[in-house]
């Protein structure tokens, strides 16, 4: 894939972005934080294909260690989005 | 895969959507966690790599690690939890490009490929340690105060052209040694760049920090050419710009301000009364003179080592410093039995750094000082230091302890130092003397400073005169800030909405888009007392709806309510986005008490006329409100 195509799916990915997430009222606005963060941690994908990729075994360490942060990066961060999203509840319904 | 990686982003999109209201919000975030699990897979297909056993062991590794802390973490630490995750994917964005930087003479690499790697492990690294200093600073292990080092624009200047200049090597030339002195100097600009922000701007810091760590991901996604990454970076790089704007707005500051540390206002402590000089040795007259302090010095001594008490030192200064007192150590260069002693043994309780001050640094100040404290030390404070010629101590520098208003000698016994020479200090007639076991000694002194604190209680009138304007409302708001979180008061505050709805009064909560120390920060604390969000106002919802409004009830928020941000011209705060409390027909205030924000700006609605005022820990102060108002309600039961 070229650099212009990359470049093209960041600016469209922030853009879109940034339309959406400018919908989310101030109510969520810390679990969408966190989501967000969690988010962040899709490098887990790019980690993977390094570590995968890597030939030399420093390289390869190197490559685990960003999986397992980025794991811990998307899961906790999931995880702990999801404890505070359950806590908000509605008055009408009631749960 | 192209494909598949669209419909991943597709769904994480769809799960922000869904994250916009929170009937759907739960949904939204496990649809962009199963799109991450389905990327994860996928990749692990495409690559040929699922047999590749340690990538799975890393895998499970990474994600027991996260689902333990993410299950155990209080919701208190959030703030830093959240920061320390920024930091994570600083870093894991930071190993992806030391991979590539160090794997390009295997593979194929391309030009900007290894660009993008070297511009991603400087923004990782940033991310990295400006997210720890940031976690350190709202878990309090670090000062909430902005360090500004001398020419810190300056350094700040050159770490960045430096960290530049060492991208361009790094990505032209395989050089193993520019590529670690680019994490360094990453490291180091992460440092530099958030000392200087104050506590309170930590939503700002956080948000903007949330903004790199997506900015970081997607800049490793270009070097890897993996198009999912880069789309979800780009995604959270938005995110985290849209709060910091956000933040920075609803502080009425911009960015540059915040990050230069040029925002902390100065705290105009009253030099007013001198506590009275109590002569008494007793403990309580030692308590009410603490109590009265604004300045207190501490000068522990060997004597703290040996009962152990530097816990209860921390708790002191806590105490103290919690009440607006201004707490610092006092430390002499040969205290303890080793050069440092008391720093270490303080630094192991977390003591701040920044509390604890040389001999000459604060001899001076002792003669302004309200109370100084000595626990365990004797020689280094001995007066006979000063006059008595011939004897073994005379010359010795010493700490001014004496100077001081008034002091309290938490020593073991009178009995001479090492020096051998009587303390004439406990002659002193502004001395009192509390003998014994320094540790408990202490122990009793903060128990009974606590209760002074807790039951300070409130002016029964004024207590009267709220419950009955709040038995006669029928249209309530509560405005929550960040002292209801330093209170811990969400529970009173569920409480108190409670009792005034059974009374049939309609009941909401209005939250300043900045109210507390990161987006969301009250919505997330009343959301865990179970306060129904249906009942949550943000600022454009309800701010048409105040002038309607019987009583407004303040709970810990100031600049937030200040009417001067409408009106004052040339303040820090004029301009900024208020809650406008004051249009309702009264006011009552639970604050900590009446000093200005965090703007700096005096705030003019405690002065108003329709303004209650309840002074004091927000969390005690709704107790006892909460009795009365409980009371109203069992009287009226009968009547109606």
């Amino acid at each position: 894939m070229q650099f212009l195509v990359l470049l093209v799916v960041l600016a469209v990915a922030a853009w879109l972005g940034y339309r959406a997430i400018s919908e989310v009222p101030s109510l969520l606005h810390t679990p969408l934080m966190s989501g967000m963060n969690a988010l962040s941690g899709i490098t887990v994908v790019g980690a993977l294909v390094a570590a995968g990729a890597a030939v030399a075994w420093g390289h390869s360490l190197l490559g685990l260690i960003a999986v397992v942060l980025a794991a811990v990066n998307v899961v906790g961060g999931f995880v702990v989005t999801h404890r505070m999203l359950k806590m908000f509840r509605s008055g009408r319904g009631g749960s | 895969m192209v494909i598949l990686y669209a419909l991943c982003a597709a769904a994480i999109l769809l799960g922000i959507r869904w994250m916009s209201s929170p009937e759907t919000a739960v949904r939204g975030n496990l649809t962009g966690a199963s799109a991450v699990l389905v990327a994860v897979v996928a990749v692990l297909i495409a690559e040929g790599l699922l047999s590749a056993v340690h990538l799975w062991m890393a895998l499970l590794i990474g994600s027991a690690i996260g689902l333990f802390f993410g299950r155990t973490m209080p919701i208190i630490a959030m703030p830093q939890f959240v920061a320390m995750l920024n930091g994570l994917g600083g870093a894991a964005s930071a190993f992806i490009a030391l991979v590539v930087l160090f794997g390009r003479e295997g593979g194929a690499v391309s030009n900007w490929a290894l660009w993008a790697a070297s511009l991603a492990l400087l923004v990782g690294g940033l991310t990295l340690s400006g997210s720890l200093v940031a976690a350190g600073k709202l878990s309090a292990r670090l000062t909430q105060r902005p360090v500004v080092l001398p020419f810190h624009q300056v350094w700040v200047t050159l770490t960045a052209l430096l960290g530049v200049a060492l991208l361009v090597i790094t990505s032209l030339q395989t050089s193993t040694l520019a590529v670690l002195a680019l994490v360094a100097v990453a490291l180091l600009f992460g440092v530099l760049f958030t000392v200087p922000i104050g506590g309170a701007d930590m939503p700002v810091t956080i948000s903007l920090l949330n903004s790199f760590s997506g900015l970081a991901g997607a800049i490793a996604g270009f070097s890897v050419n993996n198009l999912l990454v880069v789309a979800a970076g780009g995604i959270v790089g938005a995110a985290g710009l849209i709060l910091t704007q956000i933040m920075c707005r609803g502080m009425n500051r911009n960015l540059a301000q915040i990050l230069t540390g040029k925002t902390t206002s100065a705290a105009s402590p009253d030099s007013g009364q001198r506590s009275r000089t109590g002569q008494s040795a007793s403990l309580a007259s030692a308590v009410s003179v603490l109590n009265e302090a604004r300045s207190v010095i501490i000068v522990p001594g060997y004597g703290m080592a040996v009962s152990q008490a530097q816990e209860q030192v921390k708790e002191l200064i806590d105490l103290l410093a919690s009440e607006g007192c201004d707490v610092r150590v006092a430390i002499h260069p040969v205290a303890g039995r080793m050069p440092g002693h008391m720093n270490v043994l303080l630094a192991e309780v977390d003591v701040p750094y920044d509390r604890l001050f040389a001999l000459e640094q604060i001899n001076d100040a002792f003669a302004d000082t309200d109370v100084v404290v000595i626990v365990g030390a004797n020689d280094v404070v001995n007066p006979a230091a000063l006059r008595a010629k011939g004897t073994a101590i005379y010359g010795m520098p010493i700490l001014n302890a004496h100077e001081a208003q008034h002091v309290i000698v938490c020593n073991f016994d009178t009995n001479p130092g090492y020096a051998g020479v009587d303390n004439t200090l406990y002659e002193e007639p502004n001395c009192s003397l509390l003998l014994g076991d320094a540790k408990k000694t202490l122990n009793a002194m903060l128990r009974q400073l606590r209760e002074h604190s807790g039951d300070e209680s409130l002016d029964p009138r004024i207590l009267a005169e709220v419950a009955s304007k709040l038995a006669h409302a029928k249209n309530v708001v509560i405005v929550p800030g960040y002292g209801m979180a330093v209170a811990q008061a969400q529970q009173e505050v569920k409480r108190l909405m409670e009792l005034l709805e059974d009374l049939g009064c309609r009941v909401r909560i209005a939250i300043h888009p900045v109210a507390g120390r990161m987006p969301g920060h009250m919505n997330v604390l009343l959301a865990e007392v179970d306060v129904p969000y249906s009942k949550l106002f943000a600022l454009e919802q309800i701010n048409d709806a105040f002038s309607e409004v019987d009583v407004s009830i303040i709970v810990g928020a100031n600049d937030v309510v200040n009417p001067a941000a409408l009106d004052a011209k040339g303040t820090a705060i004029y301009g900024m986005p208020i809650l406008n409390v004051h249009q309702s027909r009264s006011v009552v205030i639970c604050n900590f008490d009446t000093n200005p924000g965090y703007s700096g700006v005096p705030n003019p609605l405690y002065d108003d006329d329709k303004a209650l005022l309840l002074l004091g820990d927000a969390r005690s102060t709704l107790k006892q409100l909460n009795e009365y108002v409980s009371e109203l309600e069992t009287s009226q039961a009968p009547a109606e």
